[in-house]
């Protein structure tokens, strides 16, 4: 039985995430693409589908706030996952308002994010 | 004596406390409160260098700036408390934190001040100073014990030294800003900085070291021209982002022309093709420092190259050697043609192909006048470079060395005029397979191989290891542990790090990830999984596993998928992040600081935050006996030295209704109103708990812990300040040292059930790490038993114990007492992990006993 690869979005402007994140989830199975430039990312989505989208929040040019909406407008089933390095509580709950699947602090475990990835895929399945 | 009476004097000249004493109280509990967190913040930092987390940059600064203010507020508040008697402090806290500032705007700070390194005094740690390619071959010769050049490095704080006594800084800078404004092309730059390197002059200082160290290799090898190959050993230069080539070999340089093959060197840091590379690397401008390696010349036979896999085909299971006639540089630069052998990895190395071309010119040394090409003599033209012999001798050290560094190996060789293989260099080798494995490959590794556990246990070090499961039973048994094997152990005790070089993984039933254990398994990337639970029992001595420390996996067989994967993934110190981390740990984390009494106990020895933090915290504790005790009392306060059947030296300071009557000649057990600090005594002296080890302890070590507290009877009061407790009727807060150990408590006991709380911490000595993990796990056990919330920061254990009521919280304490009167001796007594269950049935059991006359025992004490 062949299923579909469940397909990743990750935009980072810290190139250490997407280096770390990308060998770790493709053993897992998944399909990963990676970004440190929000330009780059909205121009690949324009072309593109992806089930998973993880974004930082805090990033120069388009912010990872607009980047969700506008992931979230055009394709409302891809499921966000945020991950940022300034959790507060109002971004937590901003993040939430606009149909956040989960919200991470970094810094975070790598079985972490993979737990969060795999409930979301879960979701996905589900529906 | 004089200095007693000095500090006597002092206290009498201060003005009359009017400070009332809740308030430097709660100064103190302010310090111990900052103490814990810096400790925890501390060790957190130190986990994230598992490779199981996911940072950025921005969380080093972040941690860093947050312990910075944690420091800082230490040292106010310390000064705060003894009317600024520690100002030395914040020279030393400006020193550190100056130093963390310049780590994290990326600069490599040298952590040694020699010029100068041999090979034999050169350990991991000092990667900084000399470089990658200086550090990994004198790790192959001093750990594996493999055969390398004689030789020494330059070290960075030379090229520092060099740099700024030329001021190349600022003039390097001045062109490099031209370049990036784009007013100078990157090819002018780079001949511009290179002709300032040539033009400066090598310091006088640093020349002499040279010629030295250049001297005494020569000297020892009488029968050599003292001639040596000059090589770069910078940042970054021998990990996957291997710059081979980039950077200028000297080769055959007499020792007299040693400074000028050391400016060439460092010049070629800033080749056109060197500055590009960088630029495309994750490398820092500040992280180029140079250190250079000088190692004397071999008259190779033959030299050649070898590849611990067949860099193409990785599925083959081969490692391949090319070689040839002579002095290797025109056989890594491919001048020359070579002999290939393709051997196969596993024992006893069958040859599996040869290749013999004709080898008609080779290089050699030309006394010490460099190098130069010659003809091969007609009859070894055609002749194999490498003997069977040799072949297999170096598969053997090719997989040794893949072994040490967890990745596989392109190693360059020499055999000299006796026929000895010569390491000569050792990198991790880039595998180029035409499809690395697809993922989807590897989600179904389940099918293929049987999971034998799964999801249970944390990452200490994260990576993938293959081998035969190797059960320890006793500690002893690691004399006998193989190479290559996977150590299986019920505890990730610290005497496990004593065969981190033959291991090729850690499973353990119990451990902590920021253990001594985990922190050795970083350094050398051995991947380690901790508290599995029961590995021990689950897994079968001999069997053949792999380990997936990141999935926390372990499969039958060896998973050869998992490994080619984890072949392209890079590893995590050629992240600038990892290697930052580090760095800036290093002003952090260490604790030079032991014994108060050593003579470096002193603001000006404090070396890194964890210094610092342990120096105010002891001097807290003595600020506070000071204050009540030694100095007339304070008016709302009432203090004095517990006089008890138990050589515990105790100073008491009743902050209200804690003590009763009159205690000019101390103060007896029964006189203590307070209930907390009652039960615990209670705990301390219950029968059998104090002097329990009277039978088959090891003499020595319990002397050491006994006499610490009994002889200062004896001797100056002032030294024996630092057991004090402050107490009230419903309060106790005690910072005990006992022997080695040391125990935080504070507790609040009222009948008001959400008022109540129990902290304890306990942190242990430097007793046997063994017994020690032992210890800790016995404790972590009984505490949790009891309800109380366990944290295990390395060797601390801190618990927490909220909401019951009163009653329940006075069975705890007296459990805490039990625990302090007993741990005093547990190290000693810990001989078996047997023991464990024993001490814990047999603590279980007084409890139960005491429980039942419970209501008798705490109002009325004795």
């Amino acid at each position: 039985m062949t299923t579909k690869q469940t397909t990743i979005l990750i935009l980072d402007d810290e190139p250490i995430v997407s280096k770390r994140l990308k060998p770790s989830l493709e053993k897992k199975g998944y399909e990963i693409e990676t970004f440190t430039s929000s330009a780059d990312a909205l121009k690949r989505i324009q072309e593109r589908q992806f089930d998973i989208v993880i974004t930082d929040l805090k990033m120069e040019g388009v912010d990872g706030m607009q980047f969700l909406a506008e992931v979230k407008g055009r394709f409302s089933d891809t499921e966000v996952i945020v991950i940022t390095g300034f959790a507060t509580m109002e971004t937590a709950k901003e993040s939430f308002n606009r149909g956040v699947f989960d919200f991470l602090a970094k810094p975070f475990k790598l079985g972490e994010i993979a737990e969060v990835i795999s409930r979301a895929e879960a979701k996905i399945k589900n529906r | 004596m004089k200095n007693f009476l000095h500090r006597v004097g002092q206290l009498f000249q201060r003005k009359e406390q009017t400070v009332p004493f809740r308030l430097i109280f709660a100064d103190f509990k302010k310090i111990l409160e900052l103490n814990n967190q810096l400790l925890d913040l501390i060790a957190d930092a130190n986990d994230k260098l598992s490779g199981d987390y996911i940072f950025d940059e921005q969380y080093i600064h972040t941690t860093c700036h947050q312990l910075t203010d944690l420091v800082r507020e230490l040292i106010v508040l310390i000064n705060h408390l003894t009317q600024q008697k520690y100002a030395d402090l914040y020279n030393s806290f400006h020193r550190i934190e100056e130093n963390i500032q310049v780590i994290l705007q990326g600069d490599i700070l040298c952590p040694v001040t020699d010029y100068v390194l041999p090979y034999s005094a050169i350990t991991r740690g000092l990667i900084d100073a000399v470089g990658g390619k200086n550090a990994h071959l004198a790790e192959i010769g001093s750990v594996l014990g493999l055969r390398i050049p004689d030789g020494f490095a330059i070290t960075t704080a030379a090229f520092s030294s060099f740099w700024s006594e030329n001021n190349l800084e600022e003039k390097v800078a001045a062109l490099i800003r031209q370049q990036q404004h784009k007013a100078l092309p990157l090819e002018e730059m780079a001949w511009e900085i290179q002709r300032l390197i040539f033009d400066a002059t090598v310091p006088a200082k640093l020349e002499k070291k040279i010629f030295a160290a250049a001297d005494r290799i020569s000297k020892a090898r009488p029968e050599t021209i003292p001639c040596f190959a000059v090589r770069s050993s910078a940042q970054g230069e021998d990990g996957a982002s291997s710059f081979a080539g980039q950077y200028r070999s000297c080769l055959n340089i007499h020792l007299k022309n040693l400074p000028q093959a050391y400016k060439e060197v460092v010049a070629s840091l800033y080749s056109p093709e060197a500055v590009e590379y960088r630029l495309r690397k994750d490398l820092r401008p500040n992280e180029i420092k140079m250190s250079v390696a000088c190692q004397l010349m071999i008259p190779a036979k033959a030299s050649g190259v070898m590849y611990s896999y067949d860099p193409v085909l990785p599925e083959e299971e081969t490692l391949v050697i090319s070689s040839a006639w002579g002095v290797g540089e025109p056989i890594m630069s491919g001048k020359i043609p070579t002999d290939l052998f393709v051997l196969d990895r596993h024992s006893p190395h069958e040859v599996k192909e040869v290749q013999v071309v004709r080898k008609e010119r080779n290089m050699i040394l030309q006394g010490c006048d460099g190098i130069g090409m010659e003809s091969v003599p007609k009859e070894r033209q055609t002749q194999a470079s490498l003997t069977n012999q040799q072949l297999k001798e170096l598969a053997e050290i090719g997989l040794q060395l893949e072994r040490y560094f967890k990745k596989p190996q392109d190693v360059e060789f020499a055999i000299d005029q006796q026929e000895n293989i010569i390491v000569l260099q050792s990198r991790q080798l880039g595998l180029q397979q035409a499809q690395p494995p697809r993922a989807c490959d590897l989600t179904d590794l389940g099918g293929k191989y049987p999971i034998l556990m799964q999801g249970k246990g944390i990452t200490a070090m994260k990576g993938i290891a293959s081998g035969p499961v190797w059960i320890l039973e006793r500690d002893s048994d690691l004399h006998d542990f193989p190479v290559d094997a996977i150590l299986v152990a019920r505890y990730a005790s610290p005497q496990l790090a004593r065969v981190i070089h033959k291991a090729s993984g850690f499973i353990t039933d119990i451990g902590s990830t920021t253990g001594h254990l985990a922190t050795v398994a970083r350094e050398f990337r051995v991947p380690a999984l901790f508290n599995t639970e029961n590995a021990t029992s689950l897994l079968q001595h001999g069997q053949e596993i792999t380990l997936d420390t990141e999935c926390l996996t372990i499969y039958a067989g060896k998973v050869q998928e998992l490994h080619f994967h984890s072949f392209h993934e890079e590893p995590i110190e050629e992240m600038y992040e990892y290697r930052l981390l580090r760095r800036v740990l290093k002003k952090i984390e260490p604790l030079n600081l032991f014994d108060p009494k050593d003579s470096n106990f002193t603001p000006q020895g404090c070396q890194t935050y964890h210094d610092l933090t342990r120096f105010v915290h002891e001097k807290a504790v003595e600020t506070i006996i000071d204050l009540n005790f030694y100095h007339a009392h304070h008016r709302d306060t009432q203090a004095g030295q517990l006089v008890w059947d138990y050589p515990l030296d105790l100073i008491l300071i009743d902050v209200g209704g804690g003590i009763e009557g009159e205690h000019d000649k101390g103060i007896r057990p029964e006189q203590i109103r307070s209930i907390p600090m009652q039960t615990l005594l209670r705990g301390m002296s219950h029968p059998g708990i104090w002097d329990m080890t009277s039978m088959q302890i090891d003499l020595g070590s319990f002397m050491s812990s006994l006499t610490k507290t009994a002889a200062t009877h004896n001797t100056n009061m002032e030294e024996v300040g630092r057991n004090l407790a402050v107490i009230s009727s419903e309060y106790t807060n005690i910072n005990f040292r006992l022997g080695y150990h040391f125990t935080v408590i504070d507790a609040y006991l009222s009948d008001n059930i959400l008022d109540n709380h129990i902290y304890f911490r306990f942190s242990g000595g430097v007793t046997d790490p063994t017994r020690r993990s032992r210890r800790t796990t016995l404790l972590n056990k009984i505490l949790s038993h009891y309800d109380f919330l366990c944290e295990q920061h390395g060797d601390i254990i801190v618990a927490r114990l909220k909401g019951m009521n009163k009653k329940s919280m006075l069975n705890r304490l007296f459990l805490l007492g039990l625990l302090i009167g007993f741990t005093r001796q547990l190290d000693v007594k810990m001989v078996s992990d047997a023991k464990i269950s024993v001490y814990f049935e047999q603590l279980k059991t007084i409890m139960k006993e005491s429980h039942d006359h419970e209501t008798d025992h705490y109002s009325n004490f004795g």
